[in-house]
């Protein structure tokens, strides 16, 4: 029963990530609902995963341990692509930048 | 010290980086409690990830991943500052310290799920990149700080920078609560850099 309750949250988490990409204003914002939506969806849809499936206990660990690399990677990415933006000359829509003002 | 001139900067900054360098690099780590360390993580990975456990299969495994921890034991654990007997340390960070941590970022990415799904559909916005500073100088301390304050609620890191022995990050926050940098890192780091410090420095 728990597996179906974890899943149904995932889909949604997915579900109001993609609302968000769709609906902030500019990059660093957008990054913030593809990072935290797609690492929180993706975790708990395996997590659903590794409860349902009938298989012996070392194979549902393997789900874990792609849950692990999903949380290890996704923010390190977002952090590259924030960056990266910043340097590239994007302006973000703040209303106080202290980066700017540190790195002229 | 913003008197100070540009070539005496430098020096100190040095100067200041080597002290602390030095500082804690008297309680690091005896070299075999490293290997040990780096053997138990990289074993476990191989029987998880091979699925299996007859008794050639961990034969090899034991094998090829003591060589590796013998060739590559500082990359995984150069950063670890703990004291007391090795077996405790080994009980202390994989019974105590790893399910804290697991149990702290459980509940701070489902909220900051929720915190997003609230902030698409309301659209109340009111985004900003802060700084704050922390305690931490180690470069896998800063690193898990840094991933951890990405996926907390509302904040993403842009930037690390290392100036005059103290560490200070860039935050991309996307609903400003206060510009105080001290206010500001109690709200953004929350017991994260608490935990941290009690392994990495």
């Amino acid at each position: 029963m728990i597996e179906y309750f974890l899943l149904f949250l995932g889909e949604s988490i997915m579900i109001f990530g993609t609302l968000g990409i769709l609906r902030f204003p500019d990059v660093y914002t957008r990054l913030h609902a593809a990072t935290k939506c797609d690492t929180g969806g993706a975790m708990t849809i395996l997590i659903a995963l590794a409860i349902a499936s009938e298989a012996s206990l070392l194979i549902k660990l393997k789900f874990l341990v792609l849950a692990f690399l999903i949380g290890l990677i996704n923010p390190m990415v977002s952090h590259a692509i924030a960056r990266g933006a910043y340097k590239y000359g994007i302006k973000p829509e703040v209303v106080v930048d202290m980066y700017a003002r540190d790195n002229p | 010290m913003s008197r100070v001139p540009f070539y005496l900067r430098e020096r100190l900054d040095e100067i200041r980086q080597r002290v602390l360098f030095e500082a804690y690099e008297a309680q690091k780590l005896p070299k075999w409690e490293q290997i040990i360390l780096t053997w138990i993580t990289l074993f476990s990975f191989w029987i998880v990830i091979s699925g299996n456990t007859r008794i050639e299969n961990l034969f090899i495994g034991g094998i090829t991943t003591l060589v590796i921890s013998l060739l590559m034991y500082e990359m995984l654990t150069d950063d670890i500052r703990q004291s007391g007997h090795i077996i405790e340390k080994i009980l202390y960070i994989s019974f105590f310290a790893i399910p804290q941590y697991l149990f702290i970022m459980a509940f701070r990415l489902i909220e900051s799920n929720f915190k997003v799904a609230k902030h698409a559909l309301l659209m109340d916005i009111n985004p900003g990149i802060v700084k704050i500073k922390t305690d931490l100088h180690s470069d896998t301390g800063i690193t898990i700080l840094a991933n951890s304050i990405t996926l907390t609620p509302g904040t993403l890191t842009l930037d690390v920078n290392k100036k005059l022995g103290e560490t200070y990050l860039y935050v991309h926050w996307i609903s400003v609560e206060t510009l105080n940098r001290e206010i500001a890192g109690e709200k953004i780091k929350g017991d994260i850099e608490r935990w941290l410090k009690k392994i990495f420095w």
